[in-house]
């Protein structure tokens, strides 16, 4: 009978070591700092490369984190805003990245926080014309877009009852990509703590979206 | 039959396989250890669903004039006053607690204002001290009339003891 691959050996590191070895060995040298630090020194050009490089990150981040596209791109302003105005206090002390989505995850809840009262019962994905309305796909048919259409409705409120820091650590994981250790960075708490985040939003989506499997 | 990771790890483990962030040989473990656990092939199954599910929200297209707007407010914030570009970002509410010490500070003032008025201080306590001399002065000279010694013919002399 075959030994279980999960257990450790002597000459094997523990699975959870080597888990976390896979993880650290993903991150890329941050050439965004590079160009920051351009930014800094009065180099315009170089915050128009930063923004065609990030802009969509960030607003589409957002709106998963707000669901309302004219609100997340309001708020993306403000973070690139926030960028340049900053720009003269500017340490390459941790990855641009992390630096970016601080700030728009900061601004995307406090945004939740303040605002969850007035949603009320309108949904907020919908802009008022319905232009947020997912692109049409116009490969499907009309019953194929409306089981669609049903389908991103549970994923998105799913989301929504995320807790807002969960919803924002699993952005970062699923979408952006992020490993744990930055995406701590960005919530300025543990690695473990972010592990733990993920693992009871993913529960949860799990449980709630077993039914659409 | 129970599986043989700890939770914590399993759910890694899950999580990056479901995201194919394993590595090569990790990835092989791990299917190996899905031969013989059904837990966790379950729960990888739940995973990959929520996975394709999530993949299958896309974004919106950005606003065409995004960039423009942006580069009206970086604009409008290069010409603000010196003040702003240094305090602005900070916004009013830390102003908050520091306007509340000056309340403090300003009450406190002005109540020792006020114990200064009600109480003499060092500086009226001479006055004082001449008002009662005159008194004592003209209390003597009253004294000295009805033992009949003529005050204003009276020269000047040592002070005497009563």
């Amino acid at each position: 009978m075959d030994s279980d691959p999960m257990q450790p050996s002597a000459a094997q590191p523990s699975w959870a070591r080597r888990v976390n070895n896979s993880e650290t060995a993903q991150r890329l040298p941050d050439g965004d700092a590079e160009l920051m630090l351009q930014v800094r020194d009065g180099d315009e050009a170089c915050f128009t490369q930063l923004l065609e490089r990030h802009r969509n990150a960030v607003i589409h981040f957002l709106y998963r984190m707000v669901l309302n596209q004219a609100v997340a791109e309001e708020l993306a302003q403000e973070v690139f805003l926030r960028v340049y105005r900053f720009r003269s206090n500017y340490e390459p002390t941790a990855k641009f990245t992390t630096w970016l989505f601080r700030i728009a995850t900061h601004l995307g809840l406090n945004w939740i926080r303040d605002g969850r009262h007035e949603k009320g019962q309108e949904s907020l994905d919908e802009r008022t014309d319905g232009a947020s309305r997912q692109v049409h796909d116009r490969s499907r048919t009309v019953e194929q877009e409306l089981v669609y259409q049903a389908k991103l409705r549970e994923v998105r409120q799913a989301i929504e009852n995320l807790p807002s820091k969960q919803r924002a650590a699993v952005m970062m994981h699923k979408y952006e990509e992020l490993g744990y250790a930055e995406i701590a960075d960005v919530l300025r708490c543990s690695e473990s703590a972010v592990k733990s985040l993920l693992f009871r939003a993913y529960e949860s989506l799990r449980m709630r979206l077993a039914h659409l499997a | 039959m129970g599986c043989s990771l700890k939770k914590s790890v399993a759910e890694e483990l899950i999580v990056a396989y479901a995201a194919r962030t394993l590595s090569a040989d990790l990835e092989a473990d791990f299917e190996r250890h899905l031969e013989t656990c059904a837990g966790c092939r379950e729960l990888v199954a739940q995973q990959r669903a929520v996975w394709s599910l999530l993949d299958e929200w896309h974004p919106l297209p950005v606003s065409p004039d995004f960039d423009h707007q942006l580069a009206r407010r970086v604009a409008r914030a290069g010409q603000s006053p010196w003040w702003h570009r240094r305090f602005g970002r900070w916004g009013w509410r830390p102003l908050i607690p520091v306007a509340a010490a000056c309340t403090v500070l300003l009450f406190a003032f002005l109540l020792k204002e006020d114990d200064h008025a009600v109480a003499p201080g060092p500086g009226s306590q001479p006055q004082v001290r001449i008002e009662q001399q005159v008194e004592h002065a003209l209390d003597d000279m009253d004294m000295l009339k009805q033992i009949g010694v003529d005050v204003s013919s009276a020269k000047p002399g040592p002070a005497r003891k009563i």
